[in-house]
């Protein structure tokens, strides 16, 4: 099942709704990094509330969607980790190193608000 | 300790420990026991109940000239009583049929010794002082035939034996079942989260951190930060004494889990002991946050969260006058 992505703003979110295949993830890959480029997104949100496993597959595939976005010029958030896969996933030894975790979806709004707030700081407006 | 666990039936001890018909023919085709020894301590009957008191009587003389075992059979009634009891148990040796019931019976006796706290070498010097004492009593009865003293010997060496392996048994269940159950009251002990700020939690770790311990503390940590949307989680270990690589592991686990989680975690009260133990078990401790103690963590937690805390005034209690209305000032 395709995982349905919204556009909001300069930020593009992925909402997952079911337990995904591996074909899944690639599809959901190849179609955020083309909407950010197409849309000239600043930000993107995976939403992952639903999911109760993050297999090996599924994290690295969040990894590689996380670089290639950034690639791509944006950033990636993943939000709505459940406590049980938080755990699971350390214990499989399975990281997420360099992705940025946050809370929930309006965490993962804030943050790239913040982000936003600061390259506009950045750019002197 | 023991008083406070609560009783399994006796009837209950041999399915408890898994004691069934066929583990018990194991047990006795193990230690070769069968009919011919059943047949052959029938036949010294009348040989233990002749002289059933004078054992008895000889076994407790020798209990009470040992001051660590004479503390258990101070009162003279509780004598007579164990006297009488162990008298039954004495001829019920020879008196055939040892299944279920004879088991249950040897788990009840062994199970009140183990209660009454009679350390298992007393209790396996019960069994050596019978031996010895048989094997004079039949040596006696059969000077003109040794070898059938020894052969009625054997195999009564052989029942106890079986007893000795029941009582061990009992022993060890009784034990481990205490062990249960102050880890279940460890466990209920819960480790409590605390909020401080809004979005700010603390987590107080008091006491031995083990494997299933740091687990349990982990998913309730995690559930913890998604209820109350926690940002930062400050935990604080001053109260554990030590940490061996696998509890290091799992703060570590913890932090990581918190960050997929959305939060940050400073570990604050790491003792000079514990420092040096994770230093030298090699963890990588590059992602551990670490701050000196509690207050520490709460003044660095509130800075990330951009809090800033302004003292107001001198910082002694305000002076209230006894005499004026606190409504009017």
């Amino acid at each position: 099942m395709p995982v349905p992505i919204l556009k909001q703003g300069d930020c593009l979110i992925a909402s997952i709704q079911s337990a995904l295949t591996d074909a899944d993830m690639l599809d959901l890959r190849d179609e955020l990094s083309d909407r950010v480029g197409r849309f000239r997104s600043k930000g993107v949100i995976i939403d992952v509330t639903v999911l109760d496993v993050l297999d090996s597959f599924a994290s690295r595939t969040l990894r590689t969607i996380s670089e290639m976005v950034r690639l791509r010029g944006a950033e990636t958030v993943i939000v709505g980790i459940q406590p049980g896969v938080a755990f699971s996933m350390v214990q499989l030894g399975l990281s997420l190193d360099g992705v940025t975790t946050v809370l929930d979806l309006e965490e993962g709004l804030a943050h790239l608000e913040r982000s936003r707030r600061a390259r506009a700081a950045l750019a002197g407006g | 300790m023991a008083a406070t666990r609560p009783r399994v039936h006796a009837d209950g001890l041999a399915e408890a420990i898994g004691l069934g018909p066929a583990e018990l023919a194991m047990r006795k085709r193990f230690l070769e026991f069968d009919d011919s020894d059943v047949h052959r301590l029938a036949e010294i009957y009348d040989l233990t109940q002749e002289h059933v008191d004078q054992v008895i009587e000889g076994f407790y003389d020798h209990l009470l000239s040992f001051p660590e075992t004479a503390a258990f059979f101070r009162d003279p009634r509780l004598l007579e009583h164990v006297k009488g009891r162990q008298k039954e148990y004495f001829i019920r040796l020879t008196q055939g049929d040892y299944e279920q019931e004879y088991v249950a019976d040897r788990l009840r006796l062994g199970s009140i010794h183990e209660k009454i706290g009679l350390p298992v070498r007393s209790f396996l010097g019960m069994y050596a002082f019978y031996l010895r004492q048989i094997a004079g009593l039949l040596l006696k009865e059969h000077s003109e035939d040794p070898d059938q003293a020894f052969e009625t010997f054997h195999s009564l060496a052989k029942l106890l034996f079986f007893d000795i392996g029941l009582g061990v048994d009992i022993y060890i269940y009784q034990r481990e079942r205490t062990i249960a159950l102050q880890q279940e009251a460890i466990r209920e002990l819960s480790t409590p989260v605390l909020t401080v700020r809004d979005r700010l939690l603390v987590l107080p770790i008091i006491g031995i951190l083990d494997t299933s311990r740091a687990q349990q503390l982990t998913e309730g940590l995690l559930k913890s930060i998604r209820d109350s949307r926690a940002k930062v989680v400050i935990l604080d270990v001053t109260g554990v004494p030590a940490v061996d690589s696998a509890v290091a592991n799992h703060l570590l686990q913890t932090v990581e889990a918190s960050r997929l989680m959305g939060a940050q975690v400073i570990v604050t009260g790491l003792s000079s002991n514990v420092a040096q133990a994770l230093v030298t078990l090699g963890v990588d401790l590059t992602k551990l946050n670490a701050v000196g103690d509690l207050q520490g963590g709460i003044e660095f937690a509130e800075r990330i969260m951009g809090y800033r805390v302004v003292a107001n005034g001198d910082g002694l209690p305000e002076v209230v006058d006894a005499g004026s209305d606190p409504e009017a000032g």
